[in-house]
Parts: structure tokens; C-alpha cells; sequence
């Protein structure tokens, strides 16, 4: 059977691409680490902790029941934050590339979001919501919703016309064209843009739990800095990094691979990524 | 007449391309529409098709389906060679088992193999892709089929036998075809009749008959059609800057 043997074959591949990304992704973090070493030799303990110390500290915590739900807590924030954000941000931004009158009506608005600094968002929203989880979901809202929308109206705005004409050409209606030939093009954008909104989400949602002091990793990450404990505050950096990094490599890179298969397919062994 | 052009008139931004255009088709035969560039072939073309809306006359259309071949295969990337052959046949319907029945047959007909039907079009050659165009545009058992340069960029063998494949096509399927071509050599080849369009007077300059049937010319015949044609004044302004045959 070549047919079974071609897709048998092509998830092989996948997982070799996959593996071989994670181990150059890997190389580029030990670099990291040796800078890093090299800093923390130059200032000291007190400044910076060295990386292994961090990662020891990091092991601690884990071991506290604390940590767990915080983690819990903050994801759920981010993640809720994120899928709000995505949903509203790519269905305006789709609907803002086919329709210039809702493009000349949104594009201001977003704009003027992008231009609010996050920080403003924040007190804002612990003066509407509280200290609570709300004024974290909404922080990620504005900050991640921008992002998805503009990578929304740029893959709808840079879609192949002359695919659509050939699909009208066969007789295709507005949503099979949409489904056929605009879907498929407009995820590679969505795809880069949900990568930076999740990262974005993270970040944020930590930001607001600090300054609002409302629980999650941020709320950790403010005790710990209440003690000055430099050695914790680095480890729950790296936490949030880790937690960042893992939603968008464990999550949406191997949704984008099974998306995208078509991509790699015409590429030649060896010059993947 | 399958499909007839009435007093079509078409500008873009204030810019005349078409006047007072009336053409028309009838079943099985192969029209070839000639012009230097920027005459409005392509234009005219997409009217028919009804993918631009012209801005006098009307179209009348007497048949079910057509199907267009592009200057460019248009290919879905993200489809395979024969989910595109059979894309046409989704879009009309077609259950799945049947239209990948019909696929393979009409990749076969164009000269495609059917391990070339798994893979995606970034894997295929830029022959193979217009054949899947071609194939694409025939599988739907179309009544008319419009082809805009379809062989432009093909190579010399190839561009033949696809030519031979789409005259035999259409005197077996009965379709009739609008071909739109700059070569005269292939308009010679395989039209069963010659529209001659202009770009300075924006119409028709000349409309005839090719002797012969289409596909079965030989290589004398179509080599002298055409440098008797060459020095014909309505193929003047085609050949300039084209450089007139010897
Ligand atoms: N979408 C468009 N907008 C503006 N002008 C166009 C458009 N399409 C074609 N034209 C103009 O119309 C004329 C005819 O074009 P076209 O039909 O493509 O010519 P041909 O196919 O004979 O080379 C050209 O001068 C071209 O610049
Ligand atoms: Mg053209």
C-alpha cells in the first residue's frame, strides 16, 4: 500500500522535524545558560543566582502544595484570557479583511488599544474588577486581542484573489471559498499571531496578579520579592518562561504542523527550520 | 448557440477596453480569440465566464457548466493533485468515492500518474501542474470551457500534446471552448474559428473559418496557415513587436 507507507512515512518525519527542533531549541537555551553562569560569576550571588541554584530552588517549590494551584490559577487566567482574546480578536479581524467599511471602523479602535500601555490596563482593571482573577483575565484580554486581530485582518487582506476567481469559476459559494481557499492561508497568520498572544498572555496575566496582588504565580512572585529572595523570584521567572514556552511548543506548534503539512511537503530534506 | 455575447462593453477607471463586442459559440467547436497584449482578451474571457460583470451588453448562457484553465494553474496548495483535479466536482456535489474515480481518469487522460495524485502541488513540475489544471477543468464534464494562454509556459512538447488532448476532448465530449492565445501557430492548430482582436480599434478586425479539422492538421499545413496569415493586415498589429515570421 504507498499510500499508507506516504503517510507513515511523513509521521516519521514530523516527529524527526520535531525532535530535531526541540534539540536545536535546546542548544540555544544552553547558551543562554552559559552567559548566564558567566554573569552570575561576574556579580554575585546576591544579584543574580546561578542558573543551577535557580533550577534547585525551582525543584523546591514544586514539591510545595503552593505551587501547583498557583500555577493552576495563573494558566487558567492566561488561558482564558487567550481564548477570549483569539475568539473576539480573530472573528473581528476576519470580518474587518473582507469588509472595508468594518476595516476603516475597527482598524482606529485597535490602534488606539495597542497604544494603552498594558500598565494602564492593569490599574484600570483593579479598579473595575477588583483584586480578583477578572482584572488578570481582562489585562490579557486587551493586550492579547489586538495581536490576534491584526493577524487575522492581514491573512483575510492577503489572500490569493486569483484562487478565489478560479473557486468562484467553479461554482463554489462565499463559505466553501472562505473554508477552501482563504482558511487554509489565513492559519499560518493566526498561527504566528496565537503563538505571540499566548506568550503575551502569560506575561500579563502574572503582571496583573502582582500589581493586584491577587493569587497566582504573580502573587508568589510579589512574597517572594517582600523577602528578597532573589533565588525564588529567578526560579519563578524561569516558571513562567517555562509555562509560556510549553503552551505554545506542547499546544499550538503541533496543531500548526498538522495544519500545515501542505507547506513542508514541497520543501527538500535538510533545510526545514 | 451555447453562449452568445451581446453588445458587450466593458472600462476600467474610466479606460475603454471593450466596445460593442457580439460573438457567438456554438456546441462542440473551438474558438481561438487572438490579440497583441492588453487588448482585452483576458477580459473578455472573464466576462463570458461571468467572473467580471461587464458594464454594457449582456451574456446569454445556454448551458449547465463550464469550466476555466487559467494563464496560471491556480492550483490549491493545500490540496492534494487529485483532491484539485476534483475540486470542481466537490464544489457541484459529487460524492466522494465518484469524484476520485473521475479524477484518476482524468489525470490519466492528461498524462498524469497516479502516484503524482498524492502528492501536493509545491512537489509537482510546472508542466504537471497546468495538466492538473487542465484535468481539473475537464473532470467536471463541462459544456464550455474557457482557457486563457493555457500553455504559455509549458514547454514546446508538452504544449502539443496538451493541444492535441483538448481538440480530440472536445470533438469527443461535444464541448465547445473559448481559447485565448497570442500564437498564432497554436490558434492554427486546434480553432475550429479565428477571432481577431485589436487593441488600438478596441473590437473585432477579423473573424474566420480555419480549414481543417482541429487536432488533425499536420505540421506543413499549420506552418503555411500561419505565414500565409502573416501577411495579412488584420494580424498586423498581433505580429507587431511579436516580429513578423521571416
Ligand atoms: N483589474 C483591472 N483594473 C484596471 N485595469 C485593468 C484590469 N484588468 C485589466 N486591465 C487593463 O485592461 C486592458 C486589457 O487587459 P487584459 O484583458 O488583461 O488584456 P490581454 O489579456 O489581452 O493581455 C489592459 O490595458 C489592462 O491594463
Ligand atoms: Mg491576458
Amino acid at each position: 500500500m504507498p499510500a499508507s507507507m506516504r503517510s507513515e512515512a511523513r509521521a516519521a518525519a514530523w516527529l524527526g522535524r520535531y525532535l530535531w527542533s526541540a534539540w536545536a531549541g535546546a542548544t540555544g537555551l544552553l547558551c543562554l545558560a552559559a552567559a548566564w553562569q558567566a554573569a552570575h560569576e561576574l556579580y554575585g550571588d546576591f544579584v543574580l543566582p546561578d542558573p543551577l541554584t535557580t533550577l534547585m530552588t525551582l525543584a523546591d517549590l514544586a514539591t510545595e502544595p503552593g505551587l501547583g494551584a498557583a500555577v493552576k490559577e495563573t494558566g487558567l487566567r492566561a488561558l482564558t484570557g487567550f481564548l477570549l482574546a483569539a475568539g473576539i480578536g480573530t472573528a473581528a479581524g476576519t470580518i474587518a479583511g473582507y469588509s472595508f467599511a468594518a476595516l476603516r471602523l475597527m482598524k482606529p479602535v485597535v490602534t488606539f488599544i495597542l497604544g494603552v500601555p498594558p500598565i494602564s490596563w492593569i490599574v484600570l482593571a483593579l479598579i473595575w474588577f477588583g483584586a480578583s482573577g477578572g482584572s488578570a483575565v481582562a489585562t490579557v484580554i486587551v493586550a492579547a486581542l489586538p495581536i490576534s486581530f491584526a493577524g487575522a485582518l492581514e491573512g483575510v487582506a492577503t489572500r490569493d484573489r486569483g484562487l478565489d476567481a478560479m473557486a468562484r469559476a467553479f461554482g463554489a459559494g462565499p463559505l466553501r471559498r472562505f473554508r477552501d481557499v482563504t482558511l487554509p492561508h489565513l492559519l499560518s497568520y493566526l498561527f504566528a499571531a496565537w503563538t505571540t498572544a499566548i506568550g503575551t498572555a502569560w506575561k500579563v496575566a502574572v503582571m496583573a496578579e502582582l500589581l493586584g496582588n491577587s493569587g497566582g504565580i504573580g502573587g508568589a512572585l510579589a512574597k517572594a520579592r517582600a523577602l528578597f529572595d532573589i533565588p525564588q523570584v529567578m526560579a519563578l521567572t524561569v516558571l513562567v518562561v517555562l509555562c509560556a514556552l510549553g503552551s505554545d511548543h506542547l499546544v499550538l506548534q503541533p496543531l500548526r504542523e498538522a495544519a500545515e503539512r501542505w507547506r513542508t511537503a514541497g520543501q527538500p530534506w535538510g533545510v526545514k527550520r | 448557440m451555447k453562449l452568445r455575447l451581446e453588445n458587450i462593453g466593458h472600462a476600467f477607471l474610466g479606460r475603454t477596453v471593450i466596445e460593442g463586442m457580439n460573438l457567438a459559440f456554438a456546441a462542440g467547436e473551438i474558438v481561438a480569440l487572438v490579440g497583441p497584449s492588453g487588448c482585452g482578451k483576458t477580459t473578455l474571457m472573464q466576462i463570458a465566464a461571468g467572473l467580471v460583470v461587464p458594464l454594457r451588453g449582456r451574456v446569454h448562457r445556454a448551458y449547465r457548466r463550464h469550466a476555466i484553465v487559467f494563464q496560471e494553474p491556480r492550483l490549491l496548495p493545500w490540496l492534494t493533485a487529485r483532491d484539485n483535479i476534483a475540486y470542481g466536482l466537490a464544489c457541484a456535489g459529487t460524492p466522494r468515492r465518484h469524484r476520485r474515480e473521475i479524477a484518476a481518469a482524468r489525470a490519466r487522460e492528461v498524462g498524469l500518474e497516479a502516484d503524482d495524485l498524492g502528492k501536493f502541488p509545491a512537489e509537482l513540475s510546472g508542466g504537471m501542474r497546468q495538466r492538473a489544471a487542465v484535468a481539473r477543468a475537464l473532470a467536471v464534464a463541462p459544456d464550455v470551457v474557457f482557457l486563457d494562454e493555457p500553455f504559455s509556459a509549458v514547454d514546446v512538447g508538452l504544449r502539443r500534446m496538451m493541444q492535441d488532448h483538448l481538440a480530440q476532448a472536445a470533438a469527443r465530449e461535444g464541448f465547445c471552448a473559448l481559447f485565448v492565445t497570442h500564437d498564432l501557430g497554436e490558434a492554427a492548430r486546434i480553432a475550429d474559428r479565428l477571432v481577431v482582436l485589436s487593441a488600438r480599434r478596441r473590437g473585432i478586425v477579423d473573424l474566420r473559418a480555419v480549414p481543417g479539422r482541429p487536432g488533425a492538421r499536420d505540421e506543413r499545413f499549420v506552418f503555411d496557415l500561419v505565414a500565409a496569415w502573416s501577411r495579412e493586415e488584420a494580424f498586423a498589429e498581433l505580429l507587431d513587436g511579436a516580429g513578423r515570421l521571416q
